[in-house]
């Protein structure tokens, strides 16, 4: 029963080494099932056969030495012939081909965000608002190329659980881990964080969507031109934003995704934190891989709000975020006339909103 | 509710308010180990409650009845109460009651600090419960509460950490008590070689609890410490280290596993003998492995962790494969006992073959997840759930009905009624197999475990609703173990001394038993001086 029951459950695997892992999967069956129907085949034996029929007294037999020495050498067999399946598939996991796509993942409450480091984009959750629904992070990956995932997270542990890939790691706060895949196999998989992590932890979801090369590069376009098409134009040196549900609102509560200030003129920017209980800052970067910072406020803890007093900066395209949520509460940070000059980076301010 | 009137109060009569402080002031180990078990059973009552609503919850996609801090708060309270407050209490409570009439012993070495164990367990679980009158509510973090989210709490996580702290306190006084008194109150002739196996595995229970409780309390006082008096042992964002606490937790952890499980071991060893008719196949060989895997158990707390990625994988791997060997070795012995005997199907029998046929499949089934490139599949998915369910109530919930079975005779005189005994028994197989066994698949199919919710497309519903279904039959179950409780305390008493044909002390004295426990003792010259006496000599010589 056990072995009907369970050999067609376990994933196939999406990847290679899924499906080693499936593989394992199948050897530690193999090696129990002879165990689980020996023993219960046993002690169905010993009801049926051994039931009390008369009041003779049994006989008072022990067994001795060799009777224990035996029944140590049987599972030691077993696990002898076990551990070695399990460390050989071990090996194969850990194994780290070079990759194509590098992407830093960060887990918070309760969202992920993906950083692709060579193509210079994210992609970010937005956790549910009174109005929108969520909208868990999208993963495109481009299919039978190495990716190399470093995951850590912003607050509390996570876990990055890709079911079909039959692998998860621990994203822990004040840690990195790096670990290697190679999805084959074409199409959309859910994936959601398997670390109990507060409260919103049952939504903490993520897909993660295996693509041909060429719909990879489309992918990729179409993100950085999103980003890239994100501007807007300074009206005054004075800007507000609120932080509302994990996400930067204007005072009316609409979201915030370009601020804009005029060139080399200092200006001011009152933060308000609405979420009770979280923290919040307000941070100007050169982009997000966050080379050159150019102001950073103290974190306060909602509800609160405060003002502060920042220098004028050259023109050029820069970049704004909670540094507590990090890319998932971020935008286009715009100084100047947008359409002139450059900026001290490139990257882009904003993935997909 | 009252279980019995001792043995004084039938000579003695007194006005109903001085029984129930009688109750409340006792030292005499029978009557704490009963009260154990009263309180035990009410906290079940509780978390079992605790757990029918989170299946209720969970028998349908969307959330149904509970919002998801409301679910939280129920999966915390119920893993935290059924370890700290019902399953170690339950063995705990058989250990006071049966370890010094099972070694001949007038009562524990400590009878006072006896009694103060006890009485911390209640007030624990009261201040751990308390939790939901707070703003905030109970600790919302799971029974692991892992660092650094335990920081986030409010009230209730404080609450949490104080209850543990006196139920940890609870089982190292007891611990140590147990400890002493089986090494020191032996009656003559009493060798460590002849004590009945669940003398044994109370031993290697406490040798466990002395050793890893203090590590756990001494953890919660460092939460504790970062919470309110700014100390960072935990916090990375205040430069402490998160997985510090995992080691902490799991060192004690994985111990703990091994002390809720252990007693049990001893009970089904003792019973399958006592039904078989014959001796323990291998009274050496339990000895040996109930000693190997208690000093095993320090050394795999981090196979919990293999998913941090911060873990050296192959020790811990390896050896917790190792301590499949000593308990393949129990399996052995039990078939072994069984082999040729006779066997006579009565509840305690009954319910001591399920454990054996469930235990094994929880067994198994960790197999899997000691291999830490599989474990990567199904950590933290429901697979983790069913298997800790197949040891804890495949396993121990089998072997205390077991207990309590073969055991109520003793301690109340009356015989719990075998025929609702043996529907219990099927009902709860049943039950527990419908609810449990599905959740194997659901690991497999990814479903992670702590979640309120689960969207519908993932071919996840079904095995959940199947899993509602048979948490209901397991409720109806217990029912029946609670009606057949109640009806059996309205009887009168007409078990004899030894109405199963027991092999060990507390057979040779009255059902139930005098307050001083014995007025004699028979000489005892093998682990089995009931079965010597019975036999008038012919026998057991070993």
């Amino acid at each position: 029963m056990l072995a009907f029951a369970l050999t067609g459950c376990a994933k196939e695997g999406i990847s290679p080494t899924g499906q080693d892992v499936h593989q394992l999967y199948n050897v530690i069956m193999v090696l129990a099932l002879p165990v689980f129907i020996g023993v219960e085949g046993a002690l169905i034996w010993c009801v049926v056969r051994y039931r009390k029929r008369d009041d003779s007294v049994p006989s008072q037999t022990v067994g001795g030495n060799r009777a224990l020495a035996v029944f140590f050498a049987i599972p030691a067999v077993i696990v002898a012939a076990l551990f070695p399946f399990g460390e050989a598939t071990l090996m194969k996991i850990e194994q780290e081909p070079t990759p194509l796509v590098k992407i830093n993942v960060e887990g918070f409450q309760w969202e992920w965000t993906f950083l692709y480091l060579n193509e210079g984009i994210f992609v970010s959750g937005k956790t549910a608002s009174d109005t929108a629904p969520q909208q868990p992070a999208q993963m495109y990956l481009p299919v039978d190329e190495a990716v190399q995932v470093t995951l850590t997270s912003r607050d509390v542990i996570h876990s990055f659980f890709v079911p079909d890939l039959l692998f998860k790691r621990d994203a822990i706060p004040g840690r990195t881990t790096t670990f290697t895949f190679t999805p084959t196999q074409l199409g959309t998989f859910h994936a959601q964080c398997a670390e109990f992590c507060g409260l919103w932890h049952p939504r903490m979801t993520f897909d993660v969507h295996v693509v041909s090369p060429p719909d990879y590069q489309a992918w990729i376009l179409q993100e950085r031109k999103a980003a890239a098409s994100v501007t807007c134009q300074p009206n005054g040196s004075t800007l507000a934003v609120v932080a509302h549900n994990i996400s930067w609102q204007d005072p009316q509560g609409n979201g915030v995704y370009c601020l804009a200030v005029p060139e080399n003129t200092p200006f001011t920017v009152s933060i308000t934190n609405e979420d009770a209980g979280i923290e919040h800052n307000f941070s100007i970067y050169d982009s997000f891989f966050q080379q050159q910072t150019f102001f950073k406020a103290p974190k306060i803890t909602g509800p609160a709000s405060e003002t502060e007093q920042i220098q004028g900066l050259p023109p050029g395209r820069y970049y704004f975020q909670c540094d507590v949520h990090g890319p998932a509460m971020s935008g286009a940070f715009i100084v100047g006339n947008p359409g002139e000059g450059h900026g001290p980076g490139q990257g882009p301010g904003e993935g997909q909103g | 509710m009252t279980i019995t009137r001792s043995p004084a109060a039938d000579v003695a009569p007194v006005p109903e308010r001085g029984r129930l402080l009688s109750w409340l002031t006792t030292t005499d180990h029978k009557r704490i180990g009963i009260l154990y078990l009263i309180n035990s059973f009410s906290f079940f009552v509780i978390a079992g409650v605790f757990a029918l609503l989170m299946r209720t919850e969970l028998a349908r996609p969307g959330t149904q009845i509970f919002a998801p801090h409301a679910y939280e708060e129920l999966f915390t309270l119920h893993g935290t109460l059924m370890i700290f407050l019902v399953i170690f209490p339950l063995l705990a409570g058989f250990g006071n009651y049966f370890v010094p009439l099972q070694i001949g012993a007038l009562d524990m070495a400590f009878p006072r600090i006896n009694a103060l164990s006890f009485w911390l367990l209640p007030v624990g679980g009261l201040t751990i419960l308390s939790g939901f009158l707070v703003p905030g509510g109970a600790a919302a973090c799971g029974w692991t509460c892992y660092a650094p989210l335990s920081e986030q709490l409010g009230t209730g996580g404080d609450l949490w950490i104080v209850g543990l702290i006196l139920v940890g306190t609870a089982s190292i006084l007891g611990g140590i008590n147990f400890i002493v008194t089986i090494l020191r109150m032996r009656a003559p002739g009493m060798t460590v070689m002849r004590m009945p196996v669940f003398t044994w595995s109370i031993l290697a229970t406490s040798l466990l609890v002395t050793l890893a409780a203090p590590v756990l309390t001494a953890g919660l006082i460092m939460v504790f410490a970062d919470r309110q008096l700014g100390t960072v042992f935990f916090d990375p964002s205040r430069g402490g280290v998160a997985i510090l606490w995992q080691h902490v937790f799991w060192f004690f952890g994985h111990p703990e596993v091994y002390m809720l499980i252990l007693g049990a071991w001893g009970i089904v060893t003792e019973i399958v003998a006592v039904f078989s008719g014959k001796p323990i196949f291998s009274y050496p060989g339990v000895v040996l492995s109930f000693l190997l895997i208690t000093a095993l158990s320090f050394s795999v707390w981090a196979h919990h962790m293999f998913a941090t990625g911060a873990v050296e994988l192959p020790f811990f791997s390896i050896t917790t494969e190792l301590i499949s060997i000593p308990t393949g070795v129990l399996f052995f012995i039990w078939l072994g006992t069984m082999w040729r005997g006779k066997l006579r199907f009565e509840p305690p029998m009954l319910f001591a073959l399920g454990f054996i046929a469930m235990f094994l499949i929880g067994g198994i089934d960790g197999v899997w997840a000691a291999s830490p490139a599989m474990d990567f599949a199904i950590h933290d998915t429901y697979w983790v759930v069913a298997h800790l369910h197949y040891v804890l109530f495949g396993g121990t919930l089998f072997g205390v009905m077991a207990a309590m079975f073969y055991w109520f005779p003793k301690m109340t005189g009356r015989f719990l009624s075998r025929r609702l005994g043996i529907w219990q028994f099927w009902l709860q197989l049943a039950g527990f197999n419908l609810t449990f066994f599905p959740m194997h698949i659901l690991g497999l199919r990814g479903m992670p475990r702590r979640i309120a919710d689960y969207p519908p497309d993932l071919g996840w519903s079904f095995l959940n609703l199947v899993a509602s279904i048979g948490a209901f039959v397991i409720a109806t179950a217990m029912l029946l173990f609670f009606i057949n409780i109640f009806l059996t305390l309205r009887k009168p008493r007409t078990a004899p001394d030894d109405p199963w044909g027991g092999n060990t002390l507390e057979w040779a004295t009255t059902s139930p038993p005098p307050a001083h426990n014995f007025d004699a003792l028979p000489p005892i010259r093998s682990d089995r001086p009931v079965f010597d006496l019975r036999t008038q000599g012919s026998g057991g010589d070993r």
